[in-house]
Order: C-alpha cells, then structure tokens, then sequence
C-alpha cells in the first residue's frame, strides 16, 4: 500500500498497524513520538490532509491517499519552519519530547485561526501534554509564531 | 496485531451486506478512535473490518423542516464548530466542543461515537435529552431508532448484528426552550467525563416550565432519564428549592458505577450537584 507522507509516495507494508508504527519503524520518521499510545497526550501528532491527529489511533490503511506531514516535513531546502525556530528562540522545551506535536498542531492551529488569542491557544493545545512543563515557554513561542507564519 | 483484511465499501448497503456476511468477525470502523484502542488493548480480535473511509455523501450536517440532521460520518470536530449547529442548539455545539481533544474530534465521528456506545461519552447524554433518533440501514431495509431505546447497556446498542448507523434526527426545539450540557470531568480538563447531564427545558410566556428532559450519562450504564424528576416541573417555576429537589431525585434513584473516575458514592453527589448547574442554566438563560 502507498502513503503520502511529507509529499512523498511510500510504498509500506500491508498489515493492521497504526500510522505511528509505520511512520517509526518502516519510514524511520522517528518525530513522532510514542507517549501515551490511547491519543491523549500529542507526542505522536501528525497532519492528516492538514487536520491533527493522533498517530497511534488511527491506522495506516485508513490514510492510504490523504497527504500525511510530519515534522520532518515541516522544513524547506535546509531552512527550518518558522513554527520551529520560533520554538528555538523562545527555548519551549526541556526534554524536547512533546515538541514534534506542539509544533504540528501549531501549524494546524494557525492555519485554521491564524490570529488566535491567548486562550484560543491555550484550549486548541490543551490537548497536547509537556511533562517538563514548558507551557509558558511553548505560548510565547506559538505568539512569537503567528506573527511570523 | 494479528493480519486482519480490510475491507472498504462504498455505500451503506454494500457495508451492511459485508456485516451480514462475515458477522461476528467482523467490526467496522468509521473514524477509528474506538476500534484502534480496543486492537491496541487486544479486546476485539476480528479478521475483518469493514471501513466506512471511502462511503461518500454521508459527512453533512442540515436542517431540515423536521429537524436537524447530521450524517453518521461528520467528524465531533464539524459538529463543533458548525454554525448551522450553534444556530439550532448552542448547548449541542458546545458538547462536541468537548469530547477529548482537538484530535480525537477530528477524528471520531458522531455514528462511530454512538455505536461505540461506551459510557463515558458526552454526546449521548445531550443528544438524548433533545430526543434524537438514529436511521440505520440493514443489507435490505432502513429504520429508525429513538436513541432512548438504542443504549441497552455496556458496548451494546439495540442495532442488528448486520446494522449500521447512517444518520442522526434531531428534532426542532421551541424558540423557547432552552438546553445545556454539563460536564464534570475528576481526572483532568480533556478526560473522559465523571458525570455527564444533558437538560433541555420549554418555558410558557410567564416562565413556567412546560417540558424538561434531563439525561444522566458517563455515571451510569446509559444515559438515564427520570419520568418522575421530570414531572415534578411540569407547569412550575423553576424555583431553588424545585431545582434542587429535582437534582435530589435524580441523585437517589440513579444507581451509578465506579471506576477510575469516581465511586458509585461519589457519583451520586455529583449527579446532584450538575444536575442542579445544568437547571440552572436552562432557567437563567431563559
């Protein structure tokens, strides 16, 4: 089966697996991260057809031609998003574990409200999770960002 | 996960002919949410799904003369943020607003949502309180369920083995009524809901109330209605002391779960206390 993932045609494996899975273990796109594994913390948020979902809920087959971006995909000829440089200059992490999903559902978020208020930020990433607790570092960031986008 | 075929249907008939045929090792799998958890955990282990992925023309959401209806694969997330929605019941755009996060909304869809029939959920409480109803097809026939009679209990709704949900109806609301949905969640903000009430109330011209329909969910097996607490505010003001013995009665007769989420103890007075919020609400936005 083939999936487009970052612009790319892929051809994967057949089989019942989730998109994280192929992503990780057949791509070697290992930006997205496992964390919870039951869609509730982010770390695995891709965009699917420009929506963010959760990788380890849906499965492989189910995105078979539906354009995929992960956060490999985000950068241009060497020049990183300014979604992620935006993340750099406000230093929004620590471990850097969560920061794939932020910065994915960022772009998603700015693509649909691209002015969004500081509780529209809030709520909209309200369900992606920073265990080192970057919050106020990742809101200066997403600021910082819609005003480059 | 064990190799499982795939299969992908166009339409609602041919999906329900390839449920009738493989039957019990079969499951289908709309937006994914449910079905991907339940493989992930090892509790199902069928050897077919059938997708509702390439099933066209039923992600819309209208109104109709009759009332709203929303096709069984419009995404919560569509729902939310529908004006066409917000217009006919604000209370119901705001239930879909807070089902999980941004991407489960995304992903789930209100047919999936509902024939998962999982307790924890928001829509169903609300959705039962405004009395929808639910169109399912079969390989030969349609019919219509009212969603009052479509939970019979954990994971199990009233639809055949070979039926699948296509579409929901909800009918018109009064200019006068009013509803809310109130969520309580124990574990944090985006989790599954404690307690879910959904209210809708009618008013005459002098503020009696001349309907009320509460559904209880998430606390118990299914969403729970209660002729006799609804009754006692037929022809009422809604007064302090009325919404307070209404919210009591449900929280008496209610028999609530325990799980993670709460104790059966603990359910039982929360009932009271969002069943009164949610009264509140419909009253003070009259």
């Amino acid at each position: 089966m083939i999936l487009n993932v970052n612009g790319s045609r892929h051809e994967v494996q057949e089989g019942t697996r989730t998109l994280l899975e192929v992503l990780r273990d057949d791509l070697g796109l290992v930006g997205t991260k496992e964390g919870c594994g039951v869609g509730m913390c982010g770390a695995c948020t891709v965009l699917v057809d420009g929506r963010p979902i959760s990788g380890c809920l849906i499965l492989a087959e189910q995105v078979v031609g539906k354009e995929i971006l992960t956060v490999e995909g985000l950068e241009k000829n060497g020049q990183l998003h300014p979604i992620q440089q935006a993340f750099i200059d406000e230093r929004a992490f620590q471990c850097a574990y969560c920061t794939p999903g932020f910065i994915l559902s960022t772009a998603a978020l700015l693509n649909e409200n691209p002015n969004p208020s500081e509780d529209e930020i809030r709520e909209y990433l309200s369900g992606n999770l920073c265990r080192c607790g970057s919050y106020q570092n990742i809101l200066k960031a997403v600021l910082r960002a819609h005003q480059r986008v | 996960m064990n190799p499982i075929k795939f299969l992908e249907p166009t339409d609602f008939s041919e999906a329900s002919s390839l449920l009738d045929q493989y039957t019990d090792d079969a499951k289908i799998i709309a937006g994914g949410v449910s079905i991907t958890l339940m493989l992930q955990q090892k509790l199902i282990s069928p050897s077919v799904l059938i997708s509702l992925g390439r099933v066209s023309n039923y992600d819309f959401i209208r109104h109709d003369q009759d009332g709203l209806h929303i096709g069984a694969l419009t995404k919560l997330r569509d729902i939310e943020r529908s004006d066409i929605v917000k217009k006919f019941c604000p209370a119901l755009a705001h239930t879909f607003s807070v089902v999980g996060n941004v991407r489960v909304r995304n992903q789930a869809t209100i047919g999936g949502n509902l024939s998962a029939a999982d307790y924890a959920a928001d829509p169903p409480s609300m959705l039962a309180a405004l009395n929808a109803r639910v169109q399912v097809q079969g390989p030969e026939k349609k019919r219509e369920i009212s969603l009052g009679k479509f939970f019979l209990g954990f994971y199990t709704t009233a639809l055949e083995s070979n039926e699948i949900l296509t579409e929901v109806v909800i009918p018109n609301l009064s200019s006068s009524a009013r509803a809310a949905y109130h969520k309580y969640t124990s574990i944090s903000a985006e989790g599954r809901p404690c307690v879910a009430v959904g209210a809708v109330a009618d008013f005459d011209a002098d503020g009696k109330c001349l309907d009320l329909r509460i559904a209880v969910g998430a606390a118990v097996e299914t969403p729970q209605r209660l002729n006799s607490a609804e009754a006692m505010a037929r022809g009422q003001i809604l007064t302090d002391e009325l919404v307070a013995a209404i919210a009591e009665e449900y929280s008496l007769r209610l028999d609530p779960l325990t799980d993670v989420r709460g104790s059966a103890w603990y359910r039982k007075e929360m009932i009271r206390v969002f069943v009164k919020r949610a009264l509140q609400e419909v009253r003070n936005d009259r």
